[in-house]
């Protein structure tokens, strides 16, 4: 299994379209986010047209990962990210 | 002998004196107020300590503005919203993350992995929820709750 919600076993159900979101009471100090694990294959646009319904919307998911994605055009497969929901 | 009485007479005077002023001040020590009683013992601090999880309640309905779930439920149905309520108590920076996962046999699957960072300044509720369009599949499932990346709570509940 990965952090994206696919899972590698074939006999195991397919997660990947899985909505989620949060909320408190209590101030929250950013946005919630999911986690999500690079494949192979994507890039920001792709993630964010799949997330967002929008590749425009890379920065969004480009901003909240500076400490870790230096350049937006190098992500590695097995990189774990966030995304902002 | 009547210089020695006279003596005796103001010694007996001193020592009545001595006597009555000594039986005073212990009617006056026996007096005085009572100690105030001891203070209650203080309810336990709930907000001056590092946040940690009270609760976890799981359901398919919450209020939107308290985060209190409707009920608690342990079994869902295929399309619903599943919620997990996470009762905090405690103050500070915090980030609550919320692992959810599939179980079959010994095989496991991630369904949903969602962090929420909050600033508390006492008890709080904060709410996880995921949906599937395509329906949930039938099974077991579980929801580990981690507070600053330290794993502090599990439930499990199923999909029938």
């Amino acid at each position: 299994m990965n952090a994206s919600g696919k899972s590698t076993d074939g006999d195991m159900p397919d997660f990947s379209d899985v909505e989620s979101g949060a909320s408190s009471t209590a101030k929250e100090t950013a946005s919630a986010f999911k986690m999500y694990t690079i494949k192979s294959g994507d890039s920001l646009s792709k993630i964010a047209k799949r997330e967002y319904g929008n590749a425009n919307d890379w920065r969004k998911i480009f901003e909240a990962n500076q400490d870790t994605i230096k350049n937006p055009d190098k992500i590695f497969p097995g990189q774990e990210i966030k995304i902002p929901l | 002998m009547k210089i020695m009485t006279q003596i005796s007479v103001a010694a007996f005077a001193a020592a009545l004196v001595f006597s009555l002023t000594a039986c005073k001040k212990k009617e006056e020590t026996a007096a005085a107020p009572a100690p105030a009683p001891a203070a209650a013992p203080a309810a336990p601090d709930v907000i001056n300590v590092p946040v940690s999880v009270k609760q976890i309640t799981l359901s398919n309905k919450i209020d939107e503005t308290t985060k209190q779930a409707a009920m608690a439920m342990d079994s869902f149905a295929a399309n619903d919203t599943i919620y997990a309520v996470v009762d905090t108590i405690g103050s500070g920076k915090t980030a609550i993350k919320v692992q959810w996962t599939y179980h079959k046999g010994e095989k496991t699957a991630q369904v949903n992995e969602t962090v929420q960072e909050i600033e508390a300044t006492g008890p709080a509720s904060t709410e996880f929820h995921i949906s599937k369009p395509s329906g949930w599949p039938v099974g077991d499932y579980q929801v580990e709750v981690f507070v600053n990346g330290t794993s502090a709570s599990v439930q499990k509940f199923a999909v029938k």
